[in-house]
C-alpha cells in the first residue's frame, strides 16, 4: 500500500504530530500531555497507547528504549520516534486536509 | 511528602496482563498518570482509573498483536513469526528446566530407538533391491513332494532358461570359496559366486571398470576369468586399475581379471561376495545333471508378464520335464519367489516384531510427555484463564503451545537421533551376518526423514494435548477450575491405562521370547559344545589334485593337532551340526526299492576321519564306530562285485534308520548314495541323532562315512578339537600347527564349539535383547506415568485429605483411596494389555519355540510383574498423602 493512497485518521494525525513535537522524549505520558494542551482533547491513556501501537504496527513509528532515570528504581522508558514514511504520510493528509479547505470561510488559513 | 504509588498487588496484576517486554514501560506511564490524580481526586476513584486503564491497554496490544499476527509486517513471513514463537517458548521452557529435561529425555529415547530399529529394518525389509527393476527379479525353485523349495540341476536350469517365453534373461547361482595366496606366505579364503554369464546383465548392473561376462566366458575349461568386487580390488590390491587384463592365481589356478565392479554393488544372493566367475558347466558334466541339485535360479521376468503368469508357464514346463524323466523328479512344480520375498523372508518377523516393539515404545513416551504436559497445563491453568480473559484467542494459545511443543520434541529429536547413532553402532556387530544389505545399514537419508516426520508428529501431539484445559480455562475464566482438574485426572488417567497396557504387551513379547531361548538352549544339540573348538580347514591347488593327497593332508593335520598338550581328540568332517552347511543326499535302501529314487529319504552326509563321533561325543546307539581299518572304500558298484578294496561302511543317525525300517534293526542292511552307479554301503552303526540346520529345526537323518571311501575327496572340511582345557586358550597353538604343515592353505571360522549354539540362537537373542530394553524402558515409563497422576492428584486434594483425617479417617483409610485409584488404572491397563497381547503375540509365533503365543504361564507372570511395578509407583504418592497435616492445611485456608 502506497502512502500517497492512504490517509490518517484524525486521532492518528494528533498523536504523530505530538511525537514530532515531543522529538526525543515522545512516550504515552508526554504525547497525552502535549496533545491535552495543545488541543485541549484531554484523552485517556488507554486511548493514546492503542494509537501509538496501531501507528507502529503500519510502520509510522519506531521506538527504541530509553536509559533508565537516574534516581533508585528508576524505569526506562519506550521512546516513540515518526519514520520516514510516518512523516510522507502524514504530509499527505495534512495536503488533503488543506485542498479540501481552501476557499472556505470556516476555516482559518493554514499558515 | 512521599510520592502516592498504585498499590503493589495492582501492579502485579496488570504486570501479569502484559507482555514481558513491554510491562515496564506501561506500568510506568500507569504510575505516573497515577501521581496526577492522586494530586487531583481521592484514591478509589485514581485506582479505578488506574486499572481501567492498564487492562484496557492490555486488551489494545493483544489486539494490535492479533493483527499483527494474522497480516505480518511486510517482509516478516510465517517463518519468520515461529521463529519468534519458538524464541518465546524457549525462554518458558527454560524457566521449566526439570519439565523440559524430562521431556526430552523422554522423546530421545522413544524417537532413538525407533530411528535405530528403522535405520537397520528400512534398508534390508522396505528398500527396494538396488538392482534395476528389482520387482521383476525372482527365484526359480524346483518344488519338493512337500511342497518346499528346491534348488536345481544345470539341465532342468538350461531346460528352462531355454524354452521359458516369460523370462527375459536367468541366470544360474553355486558357490564358490577360492582360496588366494598372499605376499606373506598366508592364504586367504574368499567369498565367492560361480554364476552364468548373464547374472549381471540379468541384475542390470555393469563392472565399473572393464567388462562383465559374455557367454563366451561361459565355456568349460581354460582360461578362466573372474570379476572382482571394488572391496576387494581395494584391500588386496590397492586400487591398480592395471589389475584388469592381469592373471591372478585362485586355488593355484590361473584366472583372468576382466572388470571391477561399482563400489555400491551389493549381492541380496550371497551377503558379503568378493568375487565371481563364470558357471563353465557343459549338459555333458556329470555334475550338471537334472538330480544334482545344487544351483539356485535366478529369472527376470518380462516386464509386462506378472508373476502368475510367469509362474504357470514354468509350472506347464515342469511338468512336461517330469513326464519326459519321471525317475529324476520327485514331484512336478515350480515355485517362483520375488528376489525381495526371498532374501527377508528369514530376517521379516524378527525385525517387523522388534520395528513394532519399537513403535509402541514410542507411544509410550508420547503418552508419557502428553501427560506432563497436561499436568503442566493444569498448573498454568490461571495463566492461560488469565490470557483468555484479556482477548487472547485460542489460536494464539495454539501458536504458543504448538511453538513449545515443537522446541520440546525438536530437541528430543536431536537427542534422539545421537542415540540412534550410538545405538545403530552398537546393534551392528549383533547383526546375523548373512542378513542381505547389511553395508547399507547406517543412519540414513530415509531413516533421518523417518524421524523428523516422527519428532514432528509428536510435536503436535505434545503441542495441542494441554489444548482441552485452555479451551476450557476459556469458558471458567477466573473461577477455580476444581472441576477441570478432576476432569484432566480422567484423561491422564485414561492416558496411563494405555501406557500399561503397552508395557504389558512388550513385556510379554519379552517373556515368550525369553521362554523361547530358554526352551531351546535346553534342546539337546545331540554333541559335546563344551570344550570343543572348530575351525575349517582346506587343501586346495595344484599340491591337492589327488585325493590320497587330500586325506593324507588331513591326517597330518589330525596328527599334528592331537600332540599338542591340552588336545585330547581331533578329527575331520565335511560339515559340523547346527552349521546349515547343507549337503543333503537322496539315501535309497537295498531292501525297499522305491520306483522313483527321488522319493527316497534325504539325509545329511558327513565325510570324517574314524574318531569323528567319539571327538564330538555322539553317541552310539547300536553296533559298531568308524575304524582306522574302514580304509579306502570302491568307486563304483563293479569294483565291489569284483571283489576288489574293502566294502563300504555307513553310521546313519537313529531318526535315519527309523524312518526307513521302523522298529527293524539297520545294522547289517545296505544303502546307495548319489544314483545307481555308486556302490552299496553297509549300516555298521547307529548314532544319536544330532541337530544338523538349527536348534529350532527338526531336521535329524543324517548318515556319516568314513572320508576315504567317499567317492572324492573334499578339499574343505571342518576340524574338530576336543580339548581338556579352555578351548580358546589353545586356539594359537592348533592354527599354528596347521599352518607349519601347508602355509599356504588357510584357517577360517575359528570358534569354540558354545558359539555353535549361539550362533543358532543369534537372532532370538538380539530380539529378546531389544524386547527385554523396550519392555524395561516402557515399565518405568509407565510406572512414571501411575506415579505421575497419582502424585498430581495427591498433591491437588491435600485439603481434602486434611479435612479427611481432621473427620477421623484412619491411615488406612487414606492409603486405600490413594491405592484405590492407582490400581483402578492399572488394573485398567492390565485388562487392555491382556486382549492386544492375546491379539499380537500371534504375530510373534515364527520366533517361538516350544511355547504358544497365548501361553497362560506368561500372561499372567508378565501381568502380576506390571502390577507389582505400578503398585511400587502408588507407594510414594501414599506415603505422602498420610504425611498430609490437617491443621496446617486447614489453616492455609
Amino acid at each position: 500500500m502506497s502512502e500517497k493512497s492512504s490517509t490518517l485518521g484524525e486521532l492518528e494525525v494528533l498523536v504523530l504530530l505530538a511525537v514530532l513535537r515531543c522529538e526525543g522524549n515522545a512516550y504515552g505520558i508526554t504525547v497525552r500531555d502535549e496533545i491535552r494542551h495543545r488541543a485541549n482533547r484531554p484523552l485517556a491513556l488507554g486511548t493514546i497507547y492503542k494509537t501509538l501501537m496501531r501507528l507502529e504496527v503500519k510502520g509510522y513509528l519506531d521506538s527504541s528504549t530509553s536509559a533508565p532515570e537516574p534516581k533508585r528504581g528508576g524505569r526506562r522508558r519506550k521512546l516513540y520516534r515518526a519514520t520516514g514514511r510516518g512523516r510522507t504520510v502524514l504530509e499527505h493528509s495534512m495536503k488533503t486536509l488543506t485542498r479540501m479547505a481552501q476557499g472556505l470561510k470556516v476555516v482559518p488559513e493554514f499558515s | 511528602m512521599t510520592m502516592p504509588r498504585p498499590p503493589r498487588i495492582l501492579e502485579r496484576l496488570i504486570a501479569w496482563a502484559l507482555p514481558r517486554a513491554e510491562d515496564e514501560f506501561i506500568l510506568g506511564d500507569l504510575a505516573e498518570e497515577y501521581v496526577e490524580d492522586r494530586q487531583r481526586g481521592s484514591r478509589a476513584r485514581s485506582i479505578l482509573r488506574y486499572l481501567w486503564t492498564g487492562f484496557a491497554i492490555a486488551w489494545h496490544l493483544r489486539e494490535t498483536r492479533g493483527s499483527r499476527a494474522i497480516q505480518p509486517r511486510r517482509g516478516d513471513g510465517i517463518v519468520a513469526a515461529f521463529i519468534r514463537d519458538l524464541h518465546a517458548a524457549g525462554k518458558t521452557l527454560r524457566h521449566a528446566r526439570g519439565f523440559t529435561v524430562t521431556v526430552v529425555l523422554i522423546t530421545a529415547v522413544g524417537i532413538g530407538a525407533t530411528t535405530a530399529i528403522f535405520s537397520v529394518a528400512n534398508p534390508i525389509l522396505f528398500s527396494p533391491l538396488p538392482y534395476a527393476a528389482p520387482e521383476h527379479l525372482v527365484m526359480v525353485w524346483e518344488r519338493a513332494s512337500d511342497g518346499s523349495n528346491n534348488r536345481t540341476g544345470y539341465a532342468t536350469f538350461a531346460d528352462l532358461s531355454r524354452e521359458g517365453r516369460t523370462l527375459q534373461s536367468s541366470a544360474a547361482i553355486a558357490g564358490w570359496q577360492p582360496t588366494i595366496a598372499t605376499g606373506d606366505g598366508d592364504a586367504e579364503r574368499l567369498r565367492g559366486q560361480s554364476v552364468s554369464w548373464q547374472f549381471f546383465e540379468m541384475l542390470g548392473l555393469g563392472p565399473a571398470i572393464g567388462r562383465g561376462f559374455v557367454q563366451a566366458d561361459d565355456q568349460p575349461g581354460e582360461p578362466r576369468v573372474a570379476v572382482l568386487t571394488h572391496g576387494l580390488y581395494q584391500q588386496r590390491f590397492g586400487s591398480d586399475s592395471s589389475l584388469v587384463g592381469k592373471t591372478i592365481l585362485l586355488d593355484g589356478r590361473p584366472y583372468g581379471v576382466i572388470g571391477i565392479l561399482p563400489a555400491g554393488f551389493d549381492d541380496v544372493f550371497q551377503p558379503g561376495t568378493q568375487i565371481y566367475r563364470t558357471l563353465s558347466y557343459a549338459a555333458s558334466q556329470p555334475w550338471a545333471c537334472r538330480t544334482c541339485r545344487h544351483l539356485r535360479m535366478v529369472a527376470r521376468i518380462h516386464p509386462d508378464v506378472a508373476v502368475d503368469a510367469a509362474a504357470t508357464e514354468l509350472n506347464m514346463l515342469s511338468t512336461q520335464l517330469v513326464a519326459e524323466y519321471p525317475t529324476e523328479y520327485p514331484a512336478a512344480g515350480i515355485n517362483l519367489v520375488p528376489v525381495h520375498e526371498e532374501v527377508t523372508r528369514q530376517a521379516r518377523p524378527a525385525l517387523m516384531a522388534v520395528l513394532i516393539a519399537a513403535g509402541f515404545l514410542l507411544l509410550i513416551a508420547c503418552a508419557n510427555i502428553t501427560n506432563l504436559q497436561i499436568a503442566r497445563s493444569v498448573r498454568r491453568g490461571n495463566e492461560f484463564a488469565v490470557r483468555v480473559a484479556l482477548g487472547a484467542g485460542i489460536p494464539q494459545l495454539v501458536r504458543q503451545l504448538l511453538a513449545e511443543g515443537s522446541l520440546l520434541a525438536l530437541s528430543g529429536g536431536v537427542a534422539g537421533v545421537l542415540l540412534a547413532a550410538g545405538a545403530i553402532t552398537m546393534l551392528k556387530p549383533y547383526l546375523p551376518e548373512d542378513l542381505p544389505r547389511l553395508g547399507a545399514v547406517g543412519l540414513d537419508i530415509s531413516a533421518l526423514i523417518f524421524s523428523v516426520g516422527v519428532t514432528f508428529a509428536v510435536g503436535l501431539l505434545v503441542g495441542l494435548a494441554p489444548l482441552a484445559t485452555a479451551r476450557r480455562a476459556q469458558t471458567q475464566a477466573f473461577r477455580a477450575g476444581r472441576s477441570a482438574t478432576r476432569r484432566s485426572d480422567v484423561g491422564r488417567g485414561a492416558i496411563v491405562v494405555g501406557e500399561v497396557a503397552l508395557a504389558l504387551m512388550l513385556l510379554t513379547g519379552t517373556g515368550l521370547l525369553g521362554r523361547s531361548l530358554l526352551t531351546l538352549l535346553a534342546v539337546d544339540p545331540g554333541f559335546e559344545a563344551e570344550r570343543l573348538l572348530t575351525l575349517e580347514i582346506q587343501s586346495t591347488g595344484p599340491n591337492y589334485g589327488e585325493d590320497a593327497a587330500v586325506w593324507s593332508y588331513h591326517d597330518r593335520v589330525r596328527d599334528a593337532v592331537t600332540a599338542i598338550p591340552g588336545v585330547v581328540a581331533a578329527a575331520v568332517s565335511t560339515q559340523l551340526p547346527l552349521g546349515g552347511n547343507f549337503d543333503g543326499n537322496g539315501i535309497m535302501a537295498e531292501d525297499k526299492p522305491l520306483d522313483n529314487p527321488e522319493l527316497a529319504p534325504g539325509g545329511q552326509r558327513y565325510a570324517v576321519s574314524p574318531e569323528y563321533l567319539s571327538t564330538m561325543q555322539i553317541p552310539i546307539l547300536e553296533g559298531r564306530n568308524f575304524t582306522a581299518d574302514d580304509g579306502p572304500g570302491n568307486k563304483s558298484e563293479q569294483a565291489s562285485d569284483a571283489g576288489g578294496g574293502k566294502a563300504g561302511v555307513t553310521i546313519l543317525s537313529a531318526s535315519l534308520a527309523r524312518r526307513i525300517w521302523g522298529e527293524e534293526s539297520a545294522l547289517g542292511k545296505r544303502i546307495r548314495v548319489g544314483g545307481p552307479s555308486r556302490p552299496w554301503l553297509t549300516v555298521v552303526g547307529i548314532a544319536g541323532d544330532v541337530r544338523h540346520t538349527g536348534l529350532d529345526q527338526t531336521e535329524l537323518h543324517g548318515f556319516y562315512v568314513p572320508e576315504r571311501q567317499w567317492y572324492w575327496a573334499d578339499n574343505q572340511v571342518v576340524l574338530v578339537v576336543r580339548t581338556a582345557t579352555r578351548p580358546l586358550s589353545l586356539a594359537p597353538q592348533i592354527v599354528q600347527a596347521v599352518r607349519d604343515i601347508d602355509p599356504s592353505q588357510p584357517v577360517m571360522h575359528l570358534r569354540p564349539g558354545d558359539q555353535l549354539i549361539a550362533t543358532s540362537t543369534v537372532q532370538r537373542r538380539l530380539a529378546l535383547m531389544l524386547f527385554a530394553a523396550f519392555g524395561i524402558v516402557a515399565a518405568l515409563l509407565s510406572a512414571a506415568g501411575v506415579y505421575g497422576v497419582l502424585a498430581g492428584a495427591v498433591a491437588e486434594r491435600r485439603r481434602e485429605i486434611g479435612i479427611r483425617t481432621a473427620l477421623g479417617a484412619t491411615p488406612r483409610a487414606i492409603v486405600q483411596w490413594v491405592l484405590r485409584q492407582g490400581m483402578a488404572m492399572a488394573v485398567g491397563g492390565l485388562v487392555l494389555g491382556l486382549v492386544g497381547s492375546i491379539l499380537l503375540t500371534r504375530y510373534l509365533r515364527a520366533m517361538l519355540f516350544g511355547i504358544e503365543p497365548t501361553d497362560p504361564a506368561t500372561l499372567g507372570g508378565t501381568a502380576l510383574v506390571v502390577a507389582l511395578v505400578a503398585l511400587g509407583a502408588c507407594l510414594i504418592p501414599a506415603w505422602r498423602a498420610l504425611r498430609v497435616d490437617p491443621v496446617t492445611v486447614l489453616k492455609a485456608d
